[in-house]
Parts: structure tokens; C-alpha cells; sequence
């Protein structure tokens, strides 16, 4: 069962879970150009980053991508090559976990078996040597902030996964730590449970202030949890920044791909537009850093794209050009379309680099993109299949396309 | 244990009373009767009779000894089994697998032989036996008796207790570590409590075990009544002598002891199951 919990009934604004030190630096923690091999395999290559004050930062990859290594190296549980570990201004790179005061919550949680909730949340100051009455008094205030109270006494078995993670974190919190790492904390959840303890999580981190670094390969959660995502691929970080400049801003492919569906067209700049094909996209700002005839490739999002049965497209939406609607799908929220552009390779043309994203037969016949429409606007104006529309674009990233220069 | 049919069959199913009874047939000549016959002698002429074979002071010494070997053979080796098992299940070192099979193979040696290698070693003109002064002999004394108990139940312990070592997350140790605890507070209040079945199971094994060895005592011991002589010992002395009662009392002792420590052991399993889950 999970308990329900509307977080914070009572706050007190005289306690605070986040360490105490003498002036606050605004960084809390910072990954100074970690990298790490195991074996012949390179796992890290020259990561650097900053967790402020308070922030929540998300590492977001796929499994594989290193993340759990970054995490690990920060908790001290894993040594890097090179690059430094700082907290709170002081190198910890050297020093093994016990001497590190972070607090991290393991996917497993990791609750010891033997002891009940009380007795786990008191673990922190019990070796600390920490008074009885002050340990005692501790273990209340969090017990109450985390909503357990009625399970003070059970030993984690009874507990279910929300409870057992509400543990966890009340665990760390009780010694004050430096910054919280959070290891794919919802991994081991049904999908149900799982968004309702991400909020909870959200919640009580905005109460105590504590900065934390959450893992995660999923990108929902990244961009419910995270004041900035930190997307990593291959070891190499890729872009950091708000959700909302990760989402709509992506700085490479594998950021666009791997957060939220993308669309994805290859062209040339060509002064002030984006040429694909015999498609011309007017995009003056977008491709200022190209120059005129480099391969660039065009990324926009699904729902980002406008169709219309006229040739008239909405303010604001800059046409790309022609397209047979090839599938309608009802996708619960949202209508998905499948539409096929009237791209074709110019004429004459047998440059590689005017062949639009797939290079298969289909480049004859067109590309097929994928729209998605709003309940609203799919209910006011129904398409079905062979439905001749315009094409246009409200946002979208040019990139540099650096795969195919590499293949010529 | 749940026990789920293989097949079908309709109506009554023949084979069933007669696989059971050949299963019980078999075991009764071969097990069931021996242990009945030891209580069935031992109360033939009348429970005070087998209480006076029982109390009879040579008896008491054999059985004290016994248990007060047997306590220290057990407490050195689920000790020495519990350092064992947490060295080799977190350093990894040449010669590791060897160092395991070396500690398995105890199991493998005849008793007698064990026994007799340890006369070589401890014995007067041993290898090591002859340094020792004319009253510093430890051959045909308790204590070659802890030795020879120690060697032929030393893999027991470990090998209860490594597995759980093994399959024991290691993220519990490293949670206790960030949060502050050194090794010495991880092994006391994280990785001891998880163990804490498999070191009774272990130590209950190697007591039982160590309780009714024969092979290697008799050869060590000297067998020598009301001094190093052994429950198992004086059973054998006393029916080479004659007195088929007080063996027999003595017999009983012992097997009610087995019997019990393999009650705890099967009827805990739950419990110890619940201690080994983390």
C-alpha cells in the first residue's frame, strides 16, 4: 500500500535537514574533469559539473552511459582516474565515504534488515556517538517529516517501497549531509507509485533544502525532478541546462532523441534557410554559426510541427513544405499523425548530403515524419489518410552534422 | 513444502501407498531399527538402571568432556569460519581457490588418518611434539582432543557461512559506509546481524558433528577413563568390556542430543532462512 501523503503539514522553519557551515558558496558540490576507465573500457571521459546550493540536478542516460559511476565516484565508493571530487569548497577527492557526509539513497535502498525504522534512521548518529537524547529527539522530528510515525517500531520488510525509500532518505538526512545521491530511486517501482513518489521526493527536497543529484534513464522523471538535467552518453556529457533548454534547445542528437521523440531531416545551411532537399526552411538565426553549403541536421519535435489543409499556416509557423498524411493513430492524449514530406533529392543532384534522413527507397517517395496534435485541434479538424497538407515548423534546433563528413 | 502432482491419475492411485511403503521398508532394517533398539536395550531392565549407568562418575566425566571439547572446537571454528569466509569472499589474492579447497578438504580425510597425522605432528618424537618437555605434551590430553575436533570439523562453519557472505548486497556495507561508519561498526552492525543464522547453523553442525567423533579421538586421546576419555570412547570401551547398560545409557544420550540439534536445525529454517534474506 502506499500511504498518501500531502507533504509538509506543519512546517518549522527553525530546522534545517542541509549541513550547517559558515557562509554558503552557492556551490555545493562540483565534478572537476572526472574520468574513469575499468579495464580497457573508458566509462567517464573529462566529466565536469555543479550541483548550486538547494538544486536538484539530474544526471540523465542510458544504461551504460556512466552515470552510476559519476554517482558512485561522488559517494566515494569508486575511485577516479583523474579529476577531482569537491564539497562545499574542499577537494574530497581523497577520502574514502565514511569521511564525505553524503547521503546516498540506493536503488535498493539499502535499509539494513535487522533494524527497525527507528533504529535505521538513528544508525547516522548511533556511530557518531551522538547523546541519546539528542539522537532520540532527531530520529522524532524525522520520522514525522518523512510520515512514519505509525511505523516507527516495524523492521523494513513490513514496509512497502515508498515507505522503505522514505526511510532511506530520512536516514541520510539525520547526520546532515553534504549533498544526496540518489541511485535510479524509482527503478524498482510500478509506474504508479513510482510519479507519485517522485513528487513527494520534490517536495520534501524543496522543504529541506538539501542539494541532490538524482540518476535516472528515464526522461519523465528527469524533467519532473531535475532544476537542471545533465544528459550523458557514452561517458561524455552532452548538454546540461534547465529542462526546459535541454527539451527545446537540444544541443546534439542523442539529446533530442533521447529526451521526448524527435524528428530528425538532413540539409545544408544556405543563407539564412535550411535546405532539404527541394524544401527551403527559413532559419536566420538557427543557422548563423553554419556556413553557407555545410551539412546540417534539422531536429524538431512532434508536436512542434503545424499541418493545414490550406496554404495558410498559423502565425509563427514557418513553412517547410508539402506532405500526404500517411496514418492517423488516437494515442490517448493526443492524436499521432505519420506524414509523408514531398522531399526528394533535387534533380541532377547526386551530392549525398541533399538525401534526407532515411536513405532507403522511401527517399523517392518522400519522408515520413511523425506530428502530433492536441485532442482539441485533432477534434475540430479531422485528417484521414491521403490528405494532401502544408508542412510548417514552430521551433526547431539546427545542428551540425558531423556524422556524415566523418563518413565522406 | 507444497507438493504438486506430476500426473493425473483417476480414481485411486496404487502406486502411492506402495512407493511409501517401500521407501519406509527400506529405511527400517537399516535406520529406524538400530535407533529403536538403543532405547528399547537401554530401558530393558528398568529406568533405574539406566539411571545408574548414567550417573556412574566415569559416564558423567565421558559426557562433560565431551561437551566441553566439542563447545571449544566449535567456538574456534565458527570464529576462525566467520574470519575465512570475509577474507576470501572481499579479497580477491593468487592462490585463493586453493586456500578453499584446503579448507574443504577435511571433510575428505578419513578421521582415522587425521587422527594419526596429528600424532606425527603433536606427538612426543613429532615434528613439532619433540620440542616440547616431558610436561608440556599436549598428545593424550583434552587438549589433543579440541585439536583433533577442530581439524575434522573445520570446513562446517565456513561452509555454511561463506554463501551468505557471497550472496550478502554489497550495498548494505557501502550505505553504512556513507554514512559514516568504519569498518569495524559496518562488520559489527550491518554484516554480523545478517549472519547471524548462518553462524548458528554452522555452529550447531559442527558441535553435533564434533560430539560424536570417534576415528581421530581414540587415536589422540589415549582413552583413558576419567581423564581423556570421550562419550563416544566409553561407549566402545564399556561394550568391549561387557557392560552393554552402560553403554547403552550413554548411547542414549547422545542420540537424543543429535536428535535434537537436527530438530532446531530442520524446525528453525524459517527463522534462519529470515536471518540469511539480507
Amino acid at each position: 500500500m502506499i500511504a498518501k501523503m500531502a507533504l509538509a503539514p506543519e512546517r518549522d522553519p527553525h530546522i534545517s535537514w542541509a549541513p550547517e557551515r559558515e557562509q554558503p558558496s552557492g556551490v555545493a558540490a562540483s565534478v572537476r574533469g572526472v574520468s574513469k576507465r575499468f579495464k580497457k573500457s573508458r566509462v567517464l571521459e573529462d566529466v565536469s559539473f555543479d550541483v548550486a546550493e538547494g538544486e536538484s540536478l539530474v544526471l540523465l542516460g542510458a544504461s551504460g552511459s556512466g552515470k552510476t559511476t559519476i554517482l558512485r565516484i561522488i559517494a566515494g565508493l569508486e575511485l577516479p582516474d583523474s579529476g577531482r571530487v569537491i564539497l562545499h569548497g574542499k577537494d574530497v577527492t581523497d577520502l574514502p565515504a565514511r569521511e564525505r557526509g553524503v547521503g546516498v539513497i540506493f536503488q535498493s535502498y539499502a535499509l539494513f534488515p535487522r533494524m527497525t525504522v527507528e533504529k535505521n534512521i538513528a544508525y547516522g548518529l548511533k556511530i557518531r556517538h551522538t547523546p541519546w537524547k539528542e539522537r532520540r529527539e532527531t530520529v522524532d522530528r524525522l520520522i514525522k517529516l518523512v510520515q512514519l510515525e505509525q511505523h516507527r517500531t516495524k523492521y523494513p520488510s513490513q514496509l512497502s517501497g515508498g515507505q522503505q525509500q522514505r526511510v532511506a532518505i530520512a536516514r541520510t538526512l539525520a547526520y546532515k549531509p553534504q549533498v544526496l545521491l540518489f541511485d535510479e530511486p524509482f527503478g524498482a517501482l510500478d509506474a504508479q507509485t513510482r510519479v507519485h513518489l517522485r513528487r513527494e521526493i520534490r517536495a520534501l527536497l524543496r522543504q529541506v533544502k538539501v542539494p541532490s543529484v538524482f540518476i535516472t534513464h528515464d526522461q519523465e522523471e528527469a524533467l519532473e525532478l531535475g532544476d537542471r538535467i545533465a544528459v550523458l552518453n557514452e561517458g561524455r556529457l552532452e548538454q546540461i541546462g534547465t529542462p526546459d533548454d535541454v527539451y527545446n534547445h537540444p544541443a546534439s542528437e542523442f539529446v533530442a532523441t533521447f529526451l521526448g521523440a524527435a524528428n530528425l531531416l538532413l540539409g545544408v545551411a544556405a543563407a539564412g534557410f535550411v535546405e532539404i532537399g527541394t524544401a527551403k526552411l527559413p532559419a536566420e538565426k538557427e543557422t548563423k554559426r553554419f556556413r553557407d553549403g555545410q551539412s546540417v541536421k534539422l531536429v524538431f519535435r512532434p508536436e512542434d510541427v503545424c499541418v493545414s489543409q490550406d496554404a495558410n499556416l498559423p502565425e509563427g509557423c514557418r513553412r517547410l513544405t508539402n506532405g500526404v498524411i500517411e496514418e492517423v493513430n488516437f494515442v490517448g492524449a493526443y492524436e499521432r499523425l505519420t506524414v509523408r514530406l514531398d522531399l526528394t533529392h533535387r534533380k541532377g543532384d547526386t551530392d549525398a548530403l541533399y538525401e534526407v534522413t532515411i536513405n532507403t527507397p522511401q527517399r523517392m517517395t518522400g519522408v515520413p515524419i511523425m506530428v502530433t496534435r492536441p485532442k482539441p485541434e485533432a477534434n475540430a479538424l479531422r485528417y484521414k489518410s491521403g490528405d494532401r497538407v502544408a508542412i510548417g515548423l514552430t521551433s526547431f534546433s539546427v545542428l551540425p552534422n558531423y556524422t556524415l563528413v566523418r563518413q565522406r | 513444502m507444497k507438493i504438486t502432482s506430476i500426473r493425473h491419475v483417476r480414481g485411486f492411485d496404487v502406486a502411492r501407498p506402495i512407493s511409501i511403503g517401500m521407501m519406509l521398508g527400506i529405511m527400517l532394517p537399516l535406520v529406524l531399527l538400530p535407533l529403536l533398539s538403543i532405547f528399547v536395550y537401554g530401558f530393558g531392565k528398568g529406568p533405574g538402571m539406566f539411571w545408574s549407568s548414567l550417573v556412574a562418575p566415569e559416564a558423567v566425566f565421558a559426557l562433560k568432556l565431551s561437551m566441553v571439547t566439542s563447545f571449544w572446537a566449535t567456538a574456534f571454528n565458527v570464529l576462525f569460519g566467520l574470519f575465512a569466509a570475509y577474507v576470501l569472499s572481499r579479497y580477491d589474492f593468487w592462490g585463493r581457490n586453493a586456500v578453499i579447497v584446503t579448507i574443504s578438504l577435511p571433510t575428505a580425510i578419513p578421521t582415522a588418518v587425521a587422527g594419526f597425522a596429528l600424532l606425527l605432528l603433536w606427538g612426543k618424537y613429532g615434528m613439532i611434539g619433540r620440542y616440547f618437555s616431558e610436561n608440556q605434551q599436549i598428545m593424550f590430553t583434552p587438549y589433543a582432543i579440541i585439536l583433533a575436533n577442530i581439524f575434522v570439523t573445520f570446513p562446517l562453519a565456513f561452509g555454511v557461512i561463506k554463501p551468505v557472505f557471497d550472496t550478502m548486497s554489497r550495498s548494505l556495507e557501502e550505505a553504512s559506509a556513507t554514512i559514516g561508519a568504519t569498518r569495524l561498526q559496518t562488520f559489527w552492525h550491518v554484516t554480523l546481524p545478517s549472519l547471524r543464522g548462518a553462524i548458528v547453523s554452522g555452529a550447531l553442525l559442527t558441535f553435533a558433528r564434533a560430539v560424536g567423533e570417534f576415528g581421530s579421538t581414540i587415536l589422540v586421546s589415549g582413552n583413558l577413563a576419567g581423564r581423556t576419555q570421550t562419550a563416544p570412547l566409553y561407549i566402545f570401551a564399556k561394550f568391549n568390556e561387557g557392560q552393554i547398560e552402560a553403554a547403552n545409557a550413554i548411547a542414549i544420550v547422545l542420540a537424543l542430543l543429535s536428535f535434537v540439534i537436527f530438530s532446531v536445525l530442520f524446525f528453525a529454517r524459517d527463522w534462519l532462512e529470515f536471518a540469511q534474506e539480507a
